[in-house]
């Protein structure tokens, strides 16, 4: 052992300052989190070490989670907004990799004033996302938007989009799907420009169909790329806060788990950070077990990721 | 290799993003704590005010504000934060021993203050004598626990705002109760002429008239799903359903939908309060500022129309550097003079009962209007927790009127949430 250290001393000195960073900005507050949520802590009895306030809180064992998880309203409902949130990432991701897929596709070949319309393409990501949001919430407004002008126009019925009912949830999946396509269309065109030009002039000899080379060719050269920007994308979605927040706000037709947790910390007047540090420990639970699904199911696939 | 490598690009950015963030707060919060030591004796003999007005109203304030320090030779910096931010901007910076020495803080949020120490007691200074000038409910408001938290900024409460014109034009009065605005809403042209406001706070008249309210602080008690809060939001929907008035059924428009359809006259009435008059008077329907009326709020019956108080009161930081400079500044701007000022230049209402018998306040036309209004102003319930009533009764409201729930059970629900997240300790019923 002794041995060991004198030999290797000078790695571990070197690993030491990552280390050290790691624990401070990732595990401690990581801790701090799991350990609030066996407590009661609110903004009432968290200590203030400026106003000279010692932290009153107690631990309470268990009873947040059982809260959270009975699914009771007053708890932010949590079964019914994790089905939810399940539909807001796959669906948002669905659409994220299909529409940038078919971009990808189109730009991927010599047409004229492709740079231009790859500029155009990326705005949507360039844009700054609260931006976006308020724009959008404008056009969705049911009564002056442009969204329902058009559709007043054409005799078409105008929901009231950003109401008490599902049009909320397809309003914000909407925005996010013209938000999040950039990214897996530039990701995924990168892909594609990586395939070896020769496998489809091999696959065209044969007499295989452009579908037949989209599907032997393009998708499986397509795998590593896609497998990760879908992962990406599923995390990404499953904790998009601002899109949600700043266009519906509070409305629990909208509600997913992030921003429930955000409310419960934040908005409003209650800041009840016990619920909300129990939120983000179940958030990430669920996250962790999605990826360690998604990997196993690529590893069997004989991918090494 | 190429998406792992725009993956980095992106962090990258976002990381460059937060650093300069990080680096701008940092600056910005030593501007703000620099000068003076932290013992109590000592005043750094500058003011942070963080006024959390309209842009309308805040270059009064600001004007107001500047005056006061000259003349009591301190300095003063007015900072805008808005409404809807403010609560949490505070608690966030106080609660790091950051943020404004004075803050203008809602009514409803300082017994919440108090209770979490984030700003100053002020029952042994000289704000907390002589204050028998001041309305008796606002003060109220900036009590807890028998001690003295703050000082009424200004007062305010929700009235019947209607286009003169129109009515006239319809040959109606301002209706007197909820019956007689169905009535008249027939004759100015049907759903279009009331616009109803979705939002919780304006659905207190509705329960204030029908003699109900939220909570009853004095018997700990949960009242939310009595039998006249179901009435009074049947009879709100019932205005829907009658084709009487119509609401922007999406709750984050309601606001400036109603803004703009009564300001271009296509709404002949709604229900707001003084703060909304600058904003109006901006649009087209008033150009002759005139032709805006400002009647009590209808009720179940005539003359028993109630609706709340609201305002807003001047506070303290705890742990500010300027305590003494900071009561200066709160003496000079709650003077009788400065709120004639701010009387005569915005139309808000006066806390102090002298103001009102100033020239220039009985002259404005606003005041004079909402002063009725204001002084039979329903008390709210002063207690912490009073803030954080409205977040589940707004989602219960909208249910109610985008007829997705029935008025019971949406109000069983909320009496639940209040019973399970706001006041744990009252009982329902």
């Amino acid at each position: 052992m002794r041995r060991f250290l004198e030999r290797h001393w000078y790695a571990y000195a070197m690993v030491l300052p990552v280390v050290v960073v790691i624990a401070v900005l990732v595990l401690y507050p990581l801790a701090q989190g799991v350990f609030f949520t066996f407590t009661n802590i609110n903004e009432a009895n968290i200590a203030n070490p400026v106003l000279d306030r010692p932290a009153t809180y107690e631990g309470v064992g268990f009873k947040n989670y059982l809260n959270v998880l009975s699914g009771d309203a007053s708890y932010g409902a949590f079964w019914g907004t994790l089905v939810r949130t399940l539909i807001w990432t796959f669906g948002c991701v669905f659409f994220h990799y299909t529409i940038g897929l078919g971009l990808a596709l189109l730009l991927n070949r010599q047409v004229k004033g492709r740079t231009f319309y790859r500029v155009l393409l990326i705005l949507p990501w360039a844009v700054p996302a609260f931006i976006s949001a308020f724009a959008w919430k404008y056009m969705f407004n049911a009564q002056y938007g442009i969204i329902n002008q058009f559709l007043r126009a054409l005799g078409l019925p105008d929901p009231v989009w950003l109401g008490q009912s599902n049009w909320a949830l397809l309003a914000v999946i909407v925005v996010n799907v013209w938000l999040g396509v950039p990214f897996q269309m530039v990701a995924l065109l990168g892909g594609l420009q990586s395939i070896p030009g020769d496998l489809y002039e091999a696959a065209e000899v044969d007499g295989a169909t452009p579908w037949q080379r989209f599907v032997h060719v393009t998708l499986p050269g397509l795998r590593s790329v896609s497998s990760t920007v879908i992962l990406l994308g599923i995390i990404w979605t499953f904790n998009m806060f601002p899109v949600i927040y700043l266009i519906a706000g509070p409305n629990p037709n909208t509600r997913i788990l992030v921003t429930y947790a955000f409310e419960r910390f934040f908005s409003g007047a209650s800041r009840d950070y016990a619920i909300a540090s129990t939120y983000g420990v179940l958030i990430l639970s669920v996250l962790l077990v999605f990826a360690t699904v998604y990997r196993r199911a690529l590893r069997s696939q004989g991918e090494v990721w | 290799m190429r998406p792992q490598l725009e993956g980095t690009a992106a962090t990258m950015r976002r990381t460059t993003l937060v650093t300069a963030m990080a680096t701008g707060v940092a600056l910005v919060l030593t501007a703000c704590g620099g000068g003076g030591s932290s013992s109590s004796g000592s005043d750094s003999g500058e003011v942070t005010f963080w006024d959390t007005s309209g842009p309308n109203e805040s270059p009064v304030f600001k004007k107001i504000a500047e005056a006061c320090a000259t003349k009591d030779g301190y300095k003063v910096k007015t900072e805008t934060v808005a409404f809807d931010q403010a609560l949490n901007n505070y608690k966030t910076a106080a609660q790091g021993g950051q943020g404004p020495d004075v803050f203008r803080s809602e009514v409803a949020w300082v017994p919440q203050l108090a209770k979490n120490g984030l700003v100053a007691d002020l029952s042994d200074t000289d704000l907390a004598k002589d204050t028998s000038d001041f309305l008796e409910v606002p003060l109220g408001s900036t009590k807890y626990e028998g001690k003295s938290w703050g000082v009424p900024q200004v007062t305010d409460s929700l009235a019947l705002l209607y286009n003169k014109k129109k009515l006239a034009d319809a040959g109606v009065t301002p209706p007197k109760t909820w019956d007689e605005l169905k009535a008249a809403s027939a004759k100015l042209g049907g759903e279009k002429s009331f616009f109803l406001n979705n939002d919780a706070y304006y659905a207190l008249p509705f329960i204030y008239g029908a003699g109900g309210d939220l909570v009853d602080a004095q018997a700990k008690k949960i009242v939310v799903n009595s039998a006249e809060n179901v009435k009074a939001l049947q009879t709100a929907k019932g205005l829907l359903d009658a084709k009487a008035a119509s609401t922007a059924l999406d709750p984050t428009n309601s606001y400036a939908n109603m803004q703009a359809a009564f300001s271009s006259g296509d709404a002949a009435m709604v229900v707001n309060g003084p703060w909304a008059v600058a904003d109006y008077l901006k649009g087209a329907a008033f150009t002759d500022a005139s032709n805006l009326g400002i009647a009590p709020v209808p009720g179940d019956s005539a003359g028993k129309g109630s609706a709340p108080v609201g305002g807003h009161d001047y506070v303290i930081r705890q742990g500010t550097k300027a305590k003494q400079s900071s009561i200066k500044f709160i003496q000079c701007m709650s003077s009788a003079d400065s709120q004639a000022q701010v009387a005569k230049e915005l139309g808000l209402l006066p806390t102090r009962k002298s103001a009102y018998s100033n020239a220039d306040v009985k002259a404005n036309a606003v005041v004079s209007a909402f002063e009725p209004v204001a002084k039979s102003a329903h008390a709210r319930p002063w207690i912490p927790e009073g803030g954080q009533l409205f977040d589940p009764l707004k989602i219960a409201y909208a249910d109610v009127l985008a007829g997705k729930k029935e008025a019971k059970a949406a109000l069983d629900e909320v009496a639940k949430a209040y019973k399970d997240t706001v006041v744990p300790e009252y009982s329902v019923g």
